[in-house]
């Protein structure tokens, strides 16, 4: 590895929460945090964000846009045929597929861009820097470069409730 | 940390995170009991038995089965109906306890999404074998074909049916794989042996736990949450509608959407406390199963079989306001008191007056009666798919149509096929997937002294 990497580990959530944002009053960020399930304080906290909610709401309106025009253009323009008296354009009836068919859009595209984003995909070889960190401990990265000033600080704040390795 | 005022510890024992991904992880590190393989060998035995009623079914045709031209539903579209109802379990599960921040759902999710996925798979098999050409299942696909190009009818529920389900087994799948992807790697990051190692690593999708991963992820199943909830409504209010779009009686009627949705979670709710009874029993699971979660589900079933017994009456009494000659012979003199009156006297005493039961403490505390209601339930369940679906195409508006059905041992064969596929499929969930939720369950493991007692914990939520 070329870069030199300082990882603070924590036992539970509570201290890593006090030590990220007394570390984040004093200006130094961790490259990452890594934790056995969401932290929203860390979440919340790092400088990350997502958009995958909108993108979301953007599949699911050309989704349901290009359905019902399908829907539209095979009983109404392509091959008009009378089912039962109704119109050709039975709209309402055309409403249940487009919900349904729209939902499973959004969440296949969904899906592939959480993939895609997360970097979370079939294949994928796992960059592990704590082997305990999917199970029990909260470890905070640091790069050692990027931090060279504030190290001693840094240090103490780590190690008041966790450790270094 | 969560601290809930209502609810108190989710998890007993005091038990540290180590502790939680050990215990629950145990059943897939540890060897395989020799009960595991036994079970496994009966449910591949009525599996095979229902392969060949499928052998039978496809070969020779639907002659072999009971159906006649008057009641040309049988116990396919009866056993359809009744698994996509226990499927329905999971995703309301998840998702409506999700809305409404249920957190005690963590520890019973995992095993009611599972559920779904192998419920909604057995049940997608029985419209596609009744369709007596299985081979040309494509049909029903609105591609650009050869025949004109000629489309399906999209006014039809039983095309919504076919757009209903698949995108149901797709979503349900796809939902519960991402929520397992965490604890791939818990599994890959706690293996000993290179194998599971590899396997459970290739699975995981490289997951680290990650800010960036955990930020997408908590986005993820909001936006799958959100839009699951409105499937999962809908998906058992098209399935209703096969039979209420149909000028029949019994079956032309409003009530049947939300009627077949709440008997579609009512049967699921049975089929999870079945299913959760059978894992504290067997992988000693009482500190995450813990018998106050067992408690909330049997009260969620009260409610909900409150719910049913008034959809029964609701629509015996609608069938008298009406004044439909043929909606009253239906309900008075078919359904009540008919040839299949003990169908409908089971359903009615199994789904609104058993659980009621529940209401007793001493009931709700003792698992065994639990399970063995649970089983009732679901008996009780099927029985109503029977009363909707025989007993109104055997009483036709045309007394000369009139016809019984029971059904040949194919069709019974093919059902205990189902069974024997849901068991080796449950049997395999319990051997290589974590049963409980790992991550989401940790996120609510409450200590009572969190880093003994040095800091204060905050509560989120």
């Amino acid at each position: 590895m070329s870069k030199k990497y300082i990882l603070g580990v924590f036992d539970d959530e509570a201290t890593l929460v006090d030590a990220f944002e007394k570390l984040k009053d004093k200006g130094v960020m961790p490259v990452e945090v890594y934790t056995p399930y969401p932290v929203h304080e860390i979440l919340e906290g790092m400088p990350i964000k997502t958009r995958i909610t909108h993108a979301a709401f953007f599949y699911g309106l050309f989704a349901a846009l290009g359905i019902l025009g399908f829907l539209t253009y095979a009983a109404v323009i392509d091959w008009p045929l009378r089912y039962g008296g109704k119109p050709f354009n039975a709209f309402p009836s055309f409403i249940v597929v487009t919900i349904v068919a729209t939902i499973l859009s959004i969440t296949l595209l969904t899906l592939f861009t959480f993939s895609a984003r997360a970097k979370v995909f079939p294949g994928k070889k796992a960059e592990i820097f704590h082997e305990r960190a999917t199970d029990d401990k909260f470890v905070m990265v640091f790069d050692e470069d990027g931090i060279a000033n504030d190290s001693e600080s840094l240090k103490a704040i780590l190690t008041e409730h966790g450790k270094i390795e | 940390m969560y601290n809930s005022a209502v609810r108190g510890k989710l998890i007993d024992g005091e038990k540290s995170f180590s502790q939680i991904s050990k215990e629950i992880l145990a059943p897939i590190h540890a060897k395989t009991p020799l009960w595991w393989y036994a079970a496994m060998m009966v449910s591949l035995g009525m599996f095979g038995f229902g392969l060949y009623c499928k052998y039978i079914t496809v070969s020779t045709g639907i002659g072999t089965w009971g159906v006649n031209n008057s009641v040309a539903w049988g116990w396919a579209i009866i056993n359809f109906v009744w698994w996509i109802g226990i499927g329905h379990a999971g995703t309301a599960f998840s998702i409506f306890l999700l809305i409404l921040r249920q957190k005690w759902r963590t520890a019973i999710n995992r095993a009611a999404e599972a559920m779904t996925v192998v419920a909604v798979f057995c049940a997608s098999l029985f419209p596609l074998l009744h369709m007596g050409r299985p081979w040309l299942f494509f049909f029903i696909f609105p591609y650009p074909n050869t025949r004109g190009p000629l489309w399906v009818n999209f006014n039809s529920p039983l095309f919504w049916d076919f757009v209903a389900i698949s995108a149901y087994l797709l979503i349900s799948a796809s939902f519960w794989y991402f929520g397992m992807v965490p604890d791939f790697a818990t599994i890959r990051d706690t293996a000993k042996s290179k194998i599971k190692k590899a396997v459970y690593g290739f699975f995981a999708f490289g997951w680290t736990g990650s800010s960036r991963e955990w930020l997408r992820f908590e986005g993820l199943s909001f936006v799958l949450g959100g839009i699951a909830a409105v499937l999962v409504v809908s998906v058992h209010s098209i399935v209703s509608t096969d039979f209420a779009v149909s000028v029949q009686a019994g079956w032309h009627t409003t009530i049947f959407p939300p009627y077949f949705v709440i008997g579609a979670i009512f049967s699921g709710f049975a089929m999870v406390l079945t299913l959760v009874i059978t894992m504290r029993g067997l992988y000693n699971m009482n500190d995450f199963i813990t018998d106050r979660h067992v408690d909330a589900v049997c009260r969620i079933l009260i409610f909900i079989s409150l719910i049913m017994g008034t959809a029964y009456m609701t629509e015996i009494f609608i069938a008298w306001y009406s004044a439909s000659e043929y909606e009253t012979y239906m309900f008075f003199k078919n359904r009540l008191f008919g040839d299949y009156a003990f169908q409908f006297w089971a359903m009615f005493t199994a789904n609104a007056v058993i659980p009621q039961l529940f209401w007793f403490k001493a009931v709700r505390k003792r698992m065994w009666i639990v399970f063995i209601i649970s089983i009732i339930i679901n008996i009780g369940m099927w029985f109503e798919r029977f009363n909707i679906v025989v007993t109104t195409l055997s009483r036709d508006y045309l007394p000369a149509a009139w016809a019984n059905y029971s059904p040949t041992y194919v069709e019974i064969g093919f059902f205990v096929g189902t069974l024997g596929m849901f068991l080796a499929g449950v049997l395999l969930f319990f051997r290589y997937i974590p049963m409980i939720a790992i991550s989401e369950l940790k996120s609510v493991a409450k200590f009572d002294k969190p880093n003994n007692g040095q800091l204060k914990a905050k509560s989120h939520e």
